[in-house]
This record gives structure tokens, sequence and C-alpha cells, in this order.
């Protein structure tokens, strides 16, 4: 479990993050969500105890412990934006540093080497790494203590598709053990594919807190319905409009916004006026555009649709 | 999950260090040129007196006092902050970790420091072969306390070093670099300057208190009386040290005094270190 408690963190005059509140469930998988400077990466820090609070709490774990003691960290793995080591060590040398550290059994070493598949290079010099694989030495990293609390600062970042996969693999059989994953990331595929609920962040603020389901109602909502028609009664328009009163032509295709739960009414209605169908395409609505229109609104620059 | 000790954390970060720095070019580099200008000075002091050969031990030692009180103060202070100033992800990925972060700043100056100190040995190891294959034992003592007061000074500005680079949530190993050669400069030339020039400006009786002071509060200048006073006696020393020992009376108080006076430079930069660690944002 992670709790934010009214979190506020002020660099000299900028406040980075401004009374967070947040509970991260056991076994809930989050994704943190904003722009560029909107606190991300402050609040995973604080949760990992690397921040302090200008004021209010983190607490980590069941019994939660303040994030600042050495207790709650050792039920957490953080994994930093740009995950660097010493270039003189070999990957090998960089797990069994960590692997002592954290008091994990040897044959740890050996599993995560296997996950972060670097292609025998584990006897190298960081030095010769790619960025690619110095992510994936950090992702092993963080993986290594097998801990119940994973904080990923943008962990698919730098990966390439293999990587993509593996890292995919692993965080969902995380979650499926009931594991407690907050991460943060700018690529929309990873949060819709792992996330069950997302936080988004602008300006330091928390500006909407979704779950899986009420996100995909929302996309859902925003989606369209195209309906290419051999004849254009004006009757069928006003029957639809009763069903959704945005429909409307554009050019010979009758477009009809809307979530899919009405689309079958709305076809049932184009038959009953025996009215040929030439085409079909629908089109839902699609996470980044939801992103951007709630980040201009929270902004004050649009609306969320 | 249960978390290592703190004297587990500090070994293991000192291995690693230990490591690291054995790696590194710059300590390689280091030994090297340790080695090249401890051998010069004893031939050279030799040649430039007229002589042929190695100067004995008590000359070599008295020379290279010098040396040492120049380039280890200057080598531990930039590998020092080139070390323990850790790199953006570096330092976020290590203290997060179960471990308490005075004991990672510990181990790693720890570590650090032995590295420093070999390097050292294979200097005076090498001077030290070739004066005793050449010139005998004599004045062995001497050289002796040449190379304690070399470890000393590396353990001092190790933890000056670390004092800079406390502040590892700045990320700024440039500034740390910047801070080190100013301290540098500082302790080991503008110091002695500006103590020396305002006791000329005073009255005899406050300008003696104020050169002792001087004199105990720059560990540089504690370390070259006390090896001076290893090694020769008062003959070499200067007016501050000269001062301090009239203060205390005899050359074995002027060995206590100087033996507080380093280790409050042990401890108290490494403590201020650790606090500042401690609290500091990664």
């Amino acid at each position: 479990m992670i709790a934010f408690r009214a979190l506020r963190k002020v660099f000299g005059r900028h406040v980075a993050v401004d009374d967070l509140t947040l509970r991260v469930e056991a076994g809930e998988v989050v994704a943190l969500l904003g722009p560029n400077g909107s606190g991300k990466t402050t609040s995973l820090k604080a949760a990992a105890g690397l921040v302090h609070p200008t004021s209010g709490a983190i607490e980590i774990g069941s019994p939660g412990r303040p994030a600042t003691e050495a207790e709650a960290r050792s039920v957490l793995s953080f994994l930093p934006q740009r995950a660097s080591f010493p270039d003189a060590l070999t990957g090998h040398e960089i797990l069994d540093f960590y692997r002592k550290l954290r008091r994990a059994p040897e044959g740890r070493v050996r599993d995560v080497l296997r996950f972060a598949s670097l292609n025998g290079a584990s006897d190298r010099a960081v030095a010769t790494y790619s960025g690619g694989m110095i992510q994936r030495l950090g992702l092993a990293v963080a993986l290594l203590p097998d801990a119940p609390v994973l904080l990923l600062d943008e962990p698919t970042a730098a990966l390439d598709p293999d990587g993509l996969t593996a890292f995919y693999e692993v965080a969902e059989r995380h979650a499926r053990e009931g594991r407690t994953i907050l991460f943060t990331s700018h690529q929309l595929g990873d949060v819709g594919r792992l996330a069950d609920r997302f936080a988004v962040l602008v300006q330091g603020r928390l500006v909407r807190v979704l779950t899986q389901r009420e996100l995909h109602d929302r996309l859902s909502a925003t989606g369209v319905m195209r309906l290419r028609l051999r004849q254009c009664p004006a009757a069928l328009l006003e029957a639809v409009r009763r069903h959704e009163p945005a429909a409307d032509w554009v050019g010979d295709e009758l477009v009809v916004p809307g979530p899919a739960s009405k689309r079958p009414g709305v076809l049932s209605l184009v038959h009953g006026l025996d009215v040929e169908v030439c085409g079909i395409t629908t089109e839902e609505g699609r996470l980044d555009t939801f992103y951007t229109a709630l980040v201009a609104e929270a902004e004050g620059r649009g609306h969320a649709s | 999950m249960t978390r290592l000790s703190f004297r587990r954390t500090v070994a293991l970060c000192a291995r690693q260090e230990l490591m690291l720095a054995l790696r590194s070019r710059w300590t390689q580099i280091f030994a090297v040129v340790f080695a090249a200008l401890a051998l010069g000075v004893a031939f050279s002091g030799y040649i430039l007196s007229g002589g042929r050969g190695v100067q004995d031990f008590a000359r070599t030692a008295a020379s290279l006092v010098q040396l040492v009180l120049l380039l280890v103060p200057l080598t531990a202070l930039l590998l020092g902050v080139l070390s323990l100033t850790p790199g953006p992800g570096a330092a976020e990925l290590l203290y997060s970790q179960p471990v308490a972060r005075p004991a990672v700043l510990v181990g790693r100056t720890a570590g650090l420091l032995l590295a420093l100190v070999a390097a050292e040995f294979i200097g005076f190891g090498a001077s030290g072969l070739v004066i005793y294959a050449n010139a005998g034992p004599e004045g062995l003592t001497g050289f002796f306390a040449v190379v304690a007061a070399s470890v000393v000074l590396t353990a001092v500005c190790l933890g000056l070093a670390a004092l800079i680079s406390s502040d590892a949530g700045s990320h700024r190993r440039a500034r740390a670099l910047a801070f080190a050669l100013v301290a540098w400069v500082v302790l080991v030339l503008a110091f002695d300057l500006a103590a020396l020039g305002l006791a000329s400006m005073l009255r005899s009786g406050t300008a003696s208190r104020l050169l002792i002071v001087a004199s105990l509060a720059n560990p540089i200048d504690a370390i070259q009386t006390g090896a001076l006073l290893a090694i020769e006696g008062t003959a070499a020393f200067g007016p501050a040290s000269l001062a301090l020992i009239r203060f205390s009376g005899s050359g074995a108080r002027t060995g206590v005094l100087i033996g507080l006076s380093l280790a409050v430079w042990l401890v108290v930069p490494l403590v201020v270190a650790s606090w500042r660690l401690a609290r500091a944002d990664i």
C-alpha cells in the first residue's frame, strides 16, 4: 500500500507537488500521468524516501511506515527515470552489489539477468552498454529484491520491442501476484495495458483519478460510427437523433457520435426503414486525445471531452 | 524484510568503492606520478647539493613533506568529490535502498581512502626501496612519519570531499569540483599567507596567539608541524609552528595538540556530511 496524504513539496519558490492525496492499495497498479514538470517524478521520489515532504506525509506498506524511514524502503523497489551505474563495473558486479545490499539470495541475480536479457553482456563493463541495456539493467536491479511495492519512473523509456515485451510480462506477473505498482509513463500504450487506475497530475496538483472502467466508458462515449448508405431519407436522421442528438449527415455518411452501446439501436432503425448500408466504420475515443484534452482543461487551455 | 546493518553496509560500500577506485585511471595515474615524484625527490635532492646517487631517508623525508602537502590534498579533494558526488540516477538508485545514507557515505569514503593510500604506498615503497638499497636505513623513522602524515592528510581531505559532495541532491559535480579546488587553494596556499599577513599587523602577543590558532585550525599546517617535528625537530619550523611549540612548552604536548586538531578534522567533516546527506533531497 502507498498512501500520499496531502503531500506538498516546494523547491525554493517552485511548488513541485501540491496537496497530493492518493492511496494505492495492495495489489493495485496505478499510473501517474501528466506533462513534463507536473510533479510525477517528485511524487515517486517522495514515495521512495529520496525527497523529504515540505508538508504532508507518505506511508508505505501495511502497517504504513513513513517513506523516509529505511524500514519503509525495505518493502519497495525504485527505478529512477535515468538509471546510471559506474562505468568500470560489469552488469553482474552491479547486480551482485545490490543483491547484497538487499540481502537477496544469490539465485536472484541469475533470475533477473534472464529477464534483463543482456545478451551475454553481464560480464562486460557498463561503459560498453547501450541506453536500452542500461535501462534493462536498472529494471533488473529494481526486480532483484522481489519487493511487494514497485515504484517505476518511466520504466519503458529506451526499451526496444523485446525489452518492452519482457517488461510487460514481468509487470503483469507482478500485478497477478498482488504486488503494488505505481509508475509514470509518457507511453499511453503502457498505461492502457498495465494500469488499474490513472492519476493525472498537472502543475503539481492531482486533477483526475480514473479507474480502467471509467476510462473505458469515457473513451467509448467519445467514439463515433459512420454509416455509408445508399439513400438518405430525412425520416432516418430524425429517428436517429432521438437516440443521439448529435447525429448528422456528413457527405454521404451518417455520422453517429456516442458510446458503442447505442450503435445497435441505430442500426435497427436503419434496417427498419429498409435503407441499404454500403459500409460501416467505427472509431473509439483515443487515450492520447482524451489525455491531451484533460491536461488542457486543467491548465485552463480548453475542455476535456 | 531484513535490513543490512550499518557496519555491513559500510563494508559493502567500501569494497565496491575500493574496486572502482583501483580500476580508475585517475588513481592509477596518481600512483605513477606520486612514485615518479618521490623517486625524483630521492635522486634530485642529493644531486642539487653537489653529491651523486641517492640521498638518505632523513633528507628525502624532509623534501617529501612539501610534495605530500601539495599533491596529496589536491588529489584527495579532487578524486574525492569526483567519486563521492554520484551522478543522477546512480544516487537515486543507491539511496532508495533500505540502508542508512551515512553508512553509504562512510563506506565509500573508506574505500576511496584505502585505494589512495595504496597508491601512495606504491610511491613511498618505490622510493623507499631505492633509498634503502643505496643509502641504508638511516632516518627511516622520519620517512615513516611522512608516510603516516600522508595517510592522515588523505583521510582529512577525503572527509572534506565528502562534506563538499554531501549535497548529493544537486547533482552538481562541476560545482563540487570547483569547491574542492577553492578548498585546496585556501588550505594549502591562502590560509598561511592570510595568517602571516594579519599577524604582521598585530602586536607581538596577539600575533603569536593568532599563529598558534592558525597552525592548529588548518589541518595542512598541523600535519606539516607534526611531520617536521618527527623528522628533524624544530629546525625547519616556520613562525606559526614555532609559536605553537613555545605555547605548548614541549614537542610531546605539541604532538597532543596536533593530534586533537587532526581528530577534529577527521571526524567533524564526516559527521556534518552525514547529517547533510541524511536531510538532502536526492
